[in-house]
């Protein structure tokens, strides 16, 4: 949520290396709240970027372009653990007068934490929710869900529109890009290339994302189904997705 | 009992009291309120019925039911959208549902043969083949041949088997086929497809026939 008024922000996208992170806040203060600006906050089209833009990509756009008085700075995730649109979007910001720092999150700084909400027990939404929180507080929770098996799988980002997250039972772990953010490594090809091979998983990006690549790969590989969707899910790929949770 | 499959185009009824089978076009459907479902699967049939049923789920057990086979694959090529299930040990192995580029399957089609006149029973297939990229870029690329000479009927046949290609490669490339759906009653289509592989046309009322077994294995012995 953005926090109402006009306090200064930070505003990050993507997964920006951690000492980074705590270098902004140790300079302009810790009492400056920290925005994830790929989230739709409600923030209205901008209207620079091609409607055929991956919604998250529009979300940062759209946030930087609301939030640009309150911004003291965009800590920008440009390298692979983000995309090129990453890159080019912080090109685009800097030119706009935003201050923007950039992060390429090296393999050196890869860390190898538990994958305790990816192989939990417990609703999607806020599972995806604890690991995305952990981006800029990468403290142990104390309620850590317990372990199960996976029954399903759920592969991707966090997806814009949550809806498709409420078809999946609670026994569903997390692979992808998700993964990679709650084991510390961004980047890491392999780890989000892996899943479970008996486990039927439904492979998700946003429409326009690169990671469609990756996903159809996969899905071709395991024998899951790749879903993407632009803005909001519609009924017809709930429909697709509670056929296959369903019939595997 | 009434039972509908209520696709985006055309609708499909049953009734189980009679045994009699109905087609209507959806247009029809939802201006009549007469009708009513109690069971139904279908794009348009979520307000229309006590039950509903999700429309891959319902083509997975209407194949089921109408296929002894351990080891088959189905398709259904219907108004927008197409879907596909293929199973083992009469276990769903793999399947997948083809909903962002619905225009190019049967409705784009029926735009087309309606608009050229074109009859399916005798249209013959195409050897050449147009790239349906989606149902926009192909008619345009049909009109695009018309009026560079090529005629009406060898144009929508080379669309068709533009369609066929996709829908083949959708299933995987199977030797053998079972196509439920509107294509089912297209000669065309189906001969187009002969040349790829073995295809074996269902009918339209597979989705019907799911419900059917559906009710059959609750115990209400439709």
């Amino acid at each position: 949520m953005i926090p109402i008024g006009d306090s200064r922000l930070i505003g990050y996208y993507g997964f920006p290396r951690r000492c980074l992170i705590a270098g902004v806040r140790e300079d302009l203060g810790p009492d400056l709240e920290l925005v994830d600006l790929d989230i739709d906050h409600g923030a209205p089209d901008s209207g620079l970027l091609p409607v055929t833009t991956c919604r998250i990509i529009s979300n940062i756009m759209n946030n930087a372009i609301l939030l640009k008085d309150r911004l003291e700075v965009i800590i920008a995730a440009v390298g692979e653990g983000k995309c090129d649109r990453g890159r080019n979007i912080s090109f685009l910001l800097k030119g706009m007068g935003l201050s923007v720092i950039e992060s390429r999150f090296c393999e050196e700084e890869w860390e190898d934490r538990e994958l305790v909400f990816s192989t939990g027990m417990g609703t999607l939404a806020g599972r995806i929710d604890r690991i995305m929180a952990s981006v800029t507080d990468p403290s142990i929770s104390s309620d850590q869900p317990p372990k199960c098996l996976p029954t399903h799988g759920f592969w991707g980002v966090p997806p814009n529109d949550y809806r498709i997250l409420d078809l999946f039972p609670p026994t569903t772990h997390l692979y992808g890009w998700i993964r990679c953010v709650e084991a510390g490594r961004p980047s890491d090809m392999a780890l989000e290339s892996f899943v479970d091979k008996q486990v039927p998983t439904v492979f998700f990006t946003q429409s326009f994302c690169a990671k469609q690549d990756l996903a159809h790969y996969l899905a071709e590989k395991y024998g899951g189904i790749a879903v993407d969707c632009h803005r909001e899910i519609n009924d017809s790929i709930l429909a697709k997705v509670e056929a296959f949770i369903a019939l595997s | 009992m009434l039972l509908g499959d209520c696709g985006s185009t055309w609708t499909k009824m049953l009734d189980t009291g009679t045994g009699r089978y109905e087609i209507i076009q959806t247009r029809e459907m939802v201006r009549r309120t007469d009708i009513f479902f109690d069971i139904a699967t279908g794009h348009s049939a979520r307000k229309r019925c006590d039950l509903f049923r999700n429309e891959l789920i319902s083509l997975a057990q209407g194949a089921l039911s109408l296929v002894e086979t351990d080891d088959f694959s189905i398709i259904d090529v219907g108004g927008r959208d197409v879907k596909f299930v293929e199973f083992e040990k009469r276990k769903v192995k793999r399947l997948d549902w083809n909903l962002a580029c619905g225009s190019s399957t049967g409705a784009t089609i029926e735009l087309l043969g309606s608009y050229y006149e074109v009859d399916f029973t005798d249209l013959d297939p195409s050897e050449r083949w147009i790239n349906v990229t989606c149902g926009v870029f192909g008619m345009e690329k049909v009109l695009e041949h018309v009026s560079t000479g090529t005629g009406a009927e060898e144009a929508v046949a080379m669309f068709l088997h533009g369609m066929v290609r996709n829908v083949y490669d959708f299933a995987g490339r199977p030797p053998v086929i079972y196509l439920s759906g509107g294509f089912c009653e297209n000669n065309c289509f189906l001969k187009t497809f002969d040349s790829y592989c073995n295809v074996i046309p269902l009918g339209r009322m597979v989705p019907l026939e799911g419900l059917r077994s559906e009710e059959r294995l609750s115990g209400n012995n439709v």
